[in-house]
């Protein structure tokens, strides 16, 4: 669709339903009642933004008028000096208004490879088959 | 399990939307690695002089590295054509409507490339701080460029995509007074978001600075 193409939650919500859709056509569901996603705090993914699209991406399909319930993961972060496992190190700084999350560990300082946060899962669908 | 006719069906799926384009940036970074080329990206808003650091590095660094470079736009050749003129391969990607290079297009435009000949690969990103940063290509290394032009605000305003940046240009610093802009308080507002990247200072311009971008890269 044309107009799916021009922000990336367009594109990605495109993809999204693609998903749903090849899954649902696979179990031959007559209508999709939920999809369940999960959206990492990494990803640059707005929520509202996704739902919009779902909406107007859904039309006309077996998706329409289906529940879309999106929960908002925190990301973890690993720390190769010290081993640390979990959430991130965030600045509150009043600049930045909201709590900035940063690539270093909240014990040694050092820097960290992110774990998880990165990720758009498609959980669970349900369906009416 | 099979649901009978009318039934409601949950299905368990856990799929990963964005797992796509990560693995092809992963067999990108791969295919880069075999080859041994270093592999640089610039992302940046409109405007902040990713072209023209693309432009003063090649310059700077022909002699040394056989140098190619890939050019992100929505539409023409213009900046393209700009880095062709320094005698280095450059393959334009047009995008059309998207926002942002995805892995899967650098792919397509690595097959225009004879890899084993090139050392070093700039990809310029679209001007945009936002959706590139959603999108990994397979690069070694990421540079944001952000000028003083665009106001003393736009590192907080962005801080997604400095978060996991190598190198922060700061650009137009010759411009920073007449902006009223502290070039210094964009590097400290970098250093909050992200301590490890390395700053500097640079009038792509003139040329100021960019030995040091390509000492910060490794170059």
């Amino acid at each position: 669709m044309e107009f799916s193409r021009k922000v990336h939650e367009g594109s990605i919500t495109t993809q999204i339903v693609e998903s749903v859709l090849k899954e649902a056509n696979c179990r031959n569901a007559k209508k999709v009642v939920e999809v369940r996603l999960a959206i990492g705090s990494l990803t640059f993914l707005n929520p509202e933004q996704v739902k919009f699209w779902y909406e107007m991406l859904t039309k006309e399909t077996i998706l329409e008028g289906s529940e879309l319930v999106i929960e908002e993961n925190e990301g973890t972060v690993v720390c190769m000096k010290c081993g640390y496992k979990g959430g991130f190190k965030y600045v509150d700084d009043s600049a930045l208004h909201v709590p900035m999350p940063t690539l270093q560990c909240p014990k040694c300082d050092s820097q960290v490879q992110i774990a998880s946060g990165k990720d758009c899962i498609v959980k669970r669908i349900k369906m009416l088959v | 399990m099979k649901a009978d006719e009318g039934e409601v069906f949950d299905v368990e799926l856990e799929e990963n939307i964005l797992k796509a384009n990560q693995e092809l940036a992963d067999e990108n970074k791969e295919l880069l690695r075999k080859n041994g080329v270093m592999t640089i990206d610039i992302m940046g808003s409109i405007g902040a002089g990713k072209t023209s650091l693309i432009e003063k590095l090649v310059k700077l660094l022909k002699l040394r590295y056989h140098i190619a470079a890939f050019k992100g736009d929505l539409t023409t050749t213009i900046d393209a054509d700009m880095i062709k003129r320094h005698g280095v391969e450059v393959v334009a990607i047009n995008t059309g409507k998207e926002c942002h290079l995805d892995a899967n297009l650098v792919r397509k435009a690595l097959e225009r490339l004879n890899l084993p000949e090139i050392d070093l690969l700039f990809i310029e990103n679209v001007g945009n701080l936002i959706c590139p940063a959603e999108f990994p290509l397979g690069s070694e290394k990421r540079i944001v460029v952000v000028s003083v032009t665009e106001g003393p605000y736009m590192v907080v305003k962005h801080p997604f995509i400095f978060m996991d940046a190598d190198v922060i240009v700061i650009n137009k610093v010759d411009l920073a007074s007449a902006m009223k802009v502290d070039p210094e308080k964009l590097k400290a507002d970098v250093g909050k978001i992200n301590s490890r990247a390395k700053v500097v200072f640079a009038n792509c311009r003139s040329g100021e600075g960019v030995g040091s971008v390509a000492e910060a890269l490794g170059l």
